[in-house]
């Protein structure tokens, strides 16, 4: 499954309100529930926790990517979040995240899962197309960056 | 056995579309006669690319590892029982590496006429074209490539074959 598949205005929050860890992942996980995608929140976001608790799942040049596998959803999910300003993901660096790239996958869905964020690891090795999302004004620009066809 | 098809290679990568594939390939190698082969590929360059990126912990890996192997096995079984129902045999194989390149050298191997894979997605990026592993594995086969399409008019089509 392509990450275009994935992508929607829907589940594009542009600027993310939350200013801590917990809170972005709250935030971003309440975009799947108001998009229809997500119906269990509590147990998404204790399967997302204790992925962090492992290990931050905030990158270096402020791109977080938290990810669980969990049987609350029947199908991969992607929620993304940008917040300008930056919040302290307590990501590897040290430093602020500003794009977030939320990803929720069934366990018996291990294929797409590992294909979709393997391309999420490959866009956001481009500073510049970072620079372009952390610039656009709303989803819907998020969404037309991510799924151009040119 | 003669004609223009006579190994038919279906990629599986556990989509939906593959599945479709798969099912289309059965219609294939039923009215042909072809041999059939169906080949899933555990992707650990994405894995290896995921730790890489520490996106992934090396715990997670090796978790992702075991369930990509019972991902592969699970899929491979459903179109072996796909094809024992239509009575066509099918030659499984699971493969470990980069995707287009495994795919590539599979279907050199068991000298595919015709590699089948899934539809892909209707939007795409200029990015995918250089990084989707199916659709590199397509501009790479030295063989024809069959893009299967319409779920629904597929599935009629398998389930008018008469079952063995």
């Amino acid at each position: 499954m392509a990450l275009v598949d994935l992508v929607k205005p829907e589940i594009i929050k542009v600027p993310l309100e939350a200013k801590s860890k917990e809170g972005v992942i709250r935030e971003l996980l309440q975009v799947l529930v108001d998009a229809g995608r997500l119906d269990d929140f509590d147990a998404a976001y204790d399967a997302l926790l204790a992925r962090e608790a492992k290990g931050s799942t905030g990158l270096e040049a402020g791109i977080a990517v938290p990810h669980a596998k969990t049987d609350t959803v029947s199908s991969l999910n992607l929620a993304i979040g940008i917040a300008p300003d930056g919040i302290d993901f307590r990501a590897l660096d040290g430093n602020p995240s500003y794009l977030f790239f939320l990803m929720l996958a069934p366990t018996n869905q291990s294929g797409p899962h590992i294909e979709a964020l393997s391309e999420i690891a490959r866009i956001t090795q481009s500073k510049s197309f970072c620079k372009l999302l952390l610039r656009a004004k709303d989803s819907e620009e998020v969404a037309e960056l991510l799924t151009e066809e040119d | 056995m003669e004609g223009p098809i006579r190994n038919i290679l279906v990629y599986v990568d556990g989509t939906e579309e593959a599945i479709t594939a798969a099912q289309y390939s059965v219609c294939l190698a039923k009215s042909t006669g072809a041999n059939l082969y169906a080949l899933y590929v555990i992707n650990t360059r994405a894995l290896n690319d995921l730790v890489k990126a520490r996106i992934f912990l090396d715990s997670e890996e090796e978790e992702y590892h075991r369930d990509l192997e019972s991902d592969a096995e699970r899929y491979l079984k459903h179109v072996n029982k796909m094809a024992g129902r239509k009575g066509v045999p099918v030659t499984l194989e699971k493969r470990s590496g980069t995707v287009h390149q495994e795919i590539k050298k599979y279907a050199a191997e068991v000298d595919a006429d015709l590699l089948l894979i899934g539809e892909l997605s209707h939007v795409r990026s200029r990015r995918d074209e250089f990084y989707h592993e199916t659709e590199r594995a397509m501009r790479l086969v030295h063989c024809s490539v069959l893009m299967v399409k319409d779920e629904e008019r597929v599935w009629d089509l398998y389930d008018s074959l008469p079952e063995e």
